[in-house]
């Protein structure tokens, strides 16, 4: 649906050039949420603003639904920007217009008649949730409100991608989730392709199928949400990750001295990562029923990507060597992300 | 105050009246597009044009720089080429147009210029060409602001057309100053500032009123 090739974006600026896009190479599906997720500064806002051409790209191609917009003269991108539709932080609803009558602005821009605009726009009031506001300004409305009013007026044209520049950004966590439902809910109901930029990982973590990671204006790392999530690779990936799941040792584990290799007083630190099905799976009480070890549970984490569930679990195996290698091997026959942390003195643990 | 007076007096208020009114009508007309044209092609707006942008902003500057009285005295081959005469109220128009013609492009520059970008980026984004962002973002946007400049010019032009008795303009300022000031007739004076100090605040309530309505903000 949106294929972006190569795409680089410099500014002249009075303070020398900046170069916010370095060789950005993206694809987006039909109907998927793709998420892009990148610090401030990272260029991801440039990013999504070539996807409609509000900035044009120095270099490189940039093509929706099959029409590469690059080609385009000012009067045919302006005929296809209407068929991409956009929401913002700051909402920028004109303030002189009434919620009715922001919507109606891109059905006027579009020619159509008062009667299709008329019908359009009570249709899209009650989609948003906001019959009963259509003639109030948007001044009296609230934060969530306006972005509602933002997003009816984004698809009032049908557009087949729609594009949220920090869309919740500016919301409370409660109004965040209410417009990424309604997001979701439009998404499923026109198969609407969805791409969001965000500095929050919450965000895409809620709704996006698909996530890539800007920074220094290149594509760090891309993928589903679910591998990003459990297998993040770069360390600003990782960062983002934290804000949400805690990817980093707890602190208690500085305190202990840990040594690489097995000895024969040493108990087993694991971490393990459980992704979908596998939660569902008695891994640990299994372990412990076919090898004479027993399991502490030093920290455990469960969460849910979407409808997926995945979770981390740091457990302590203390027995026998012997068999300490044996539930390793056999955990690592299961469907489970291992990382042996490390192996520590039994008598050296002041904890389990 | 003889009856004689009172025709001076609301023959003056009419000249007043009519030169204020042409004056602010031209520069209206002429202010407000020199002011959209100034904001849209700055440097990163939808219609950039530097040169442009720094031609008209050198004349604007050069005009609203020279003193009032010198400009009318100056520009008199201009206004002769265009009402046909130097002297009198319809001369007097052309320097008052002038004048007020860069402070309205200036006050609806600086209401433009408050129009958050966002706004007109998010036209943008749903296919506006230009001309629909000045017609249907920036100036319905502004309008509160620009109705508030146009207020403060009505007034300047009440003002600088006292001056206007410098070419035979008439008006209550000449009046004021030919009776009141050198025939020593304070009761002239007192009236005719009386009666400028009432258009000033008339002006300015009935502004006031129409932009607060139109503010939705």
């Amino acid at each position: 649906m949106i294929n972006l090739q190569d795409i680089e974006k410099i500014y002249q600026s009075d303070n020398g050039t900046i170069h916010a896009l370095r060789g950005v190479n993206l694809s987006v599906e039909q109907g998927e949420i793709f998420g892009i997720i990148g610090t401030s500064g990272a260029g991801k806002s440039t990013l999504v603003r070539c996807i409609n051409m509000l900035e044009s790209p120095t270099k490189g191609t940039v093509t929706v639904d099959g029409q590469e917009l690059t080609s385009l003269n000012e009067q045919e991108l302006r005929e296809q920007r209407k068929k991409i539709g956009m929401i913002f932080q700051h909402f920028n609803l004109l303030s002189s217009r009434t919620v009715y009558q922001n919507i109606a602005f891109p059905l006027e821009l579009a020619k159509c008649s008062k009667e299709e605009i008329d019908k359009e726009v009570l249709h899209l009031l009650e989609l948003v949730g906001l019959s009963d506001k259509k003639d109030q300004y948007p001044a009296q409305l609230s934060g969530g409100q306006k972005q509602r009013v933002g997003i009816a007026r984004a698809l009032a044209n049908h557009p087949k991608v729609l594009l949220c520049d920090e869309a919740t950004s500016a919301l409370d966590p409660q109004t965040t989730k209410s417009i990424l439902e309604l997001l979701k809910d439009i998404n499923r109901k026109f198969q609407l392709t969805i791409v969001l930029i965000t500095h929050e990982m919450q965000v895409i973590k809620e709704i996006c199928n698909r996530v890539a990671v800007i920074e220094g204006g290149k594509i760090i790392e891309q993928g589903r949400v679910i591998d990003i999530f459990t297998q993040p690779q770069c360390s600003t990936t990782k960062e983002f990750i934290s804000s949400i799941i805690n990817h980093n040792l707890p602190d208690f584990f500085k305190e202990i001295s840990l040594a690489s290799d097995p000895s024969a007083d040493s108990n087993l630190i694991l971490r393990l990562s459980f992704i979908g099905h596998s939660t569902e799976e008695p891994v640990i009480s299994s372990m412990i029923r076919r090898f004479s070890i027993d399991a502490s549970i030093l920290y455990g984490n469960i969460d849910h990507i979407q409808t997926i569930p995945f979770g981390t679990l740091i457990v302590e195996l203390s027995g026998e060597q012997a068999s300490l290698q044996q539930a390793l091997s056999y955990l690592k026959t299961r469907e489970l992300g291992i990382e042996v942390i490390g192996y520590v003195a039994r008598n050296a643990r002041a904890v389990g | 105050m003889s009856q004689e007076m009172l025709v001076l007096l609301a023959k003056s208020l009419w000249e007043t009246t009519y030169m204020v009114a042409v004056s602010s009508l031209i520069s209206a007309l002429i202010g407000i597009p020199l002011g959209i044209i100034l904001v849209t092609t700055n440097r990163g707006h939808i219609l950039e044009n530097t040169p442009l942008n720094q031609i008209l902003g050198a004349i604007v500057n050069a005009t609203r720089s020279t003193p009032f009285i010198i400009l009318m005295v100056a520009i008199i081959p201009v206004t002769r080429l265009l009402v046909g005469t130097s002297i009198g109220t319809n001369a007097a128009i052309v320097p008052l147009s002038i004048a007020a013609i860069p402070f309205v492009a200036r006050i609806v520059e600086s209401a433009l210029k408050e129009v958050d970008y966002g706004v007109i980026e998010a036209a943008q984004a749903m296919g506006a060409s230009p001309r629909e962002i000045i017609t249907k973002v920036l100036i319905p946007e502004s309008l509160p602001a620009i109705v508030l400049g146009l207020t403060l010019t009505i007034i300047s032009l009440i003002g600088y057309s006292a001056m206007a008795g410098a070419i035979g303009g008439g008006g209550l300022g000449d009046l004021a100053i030919r009776y009141g000031y050198q025939r020593f007739r304070a009761d002239i004076m007192l009236i005719t500032v009386v009666i400028l100090i009432a258009q000033v605040q008339i002006v300015q309530s009935t502004g006031d009123y129409i932009s607060n309505r139109l503010n939705k903000k």
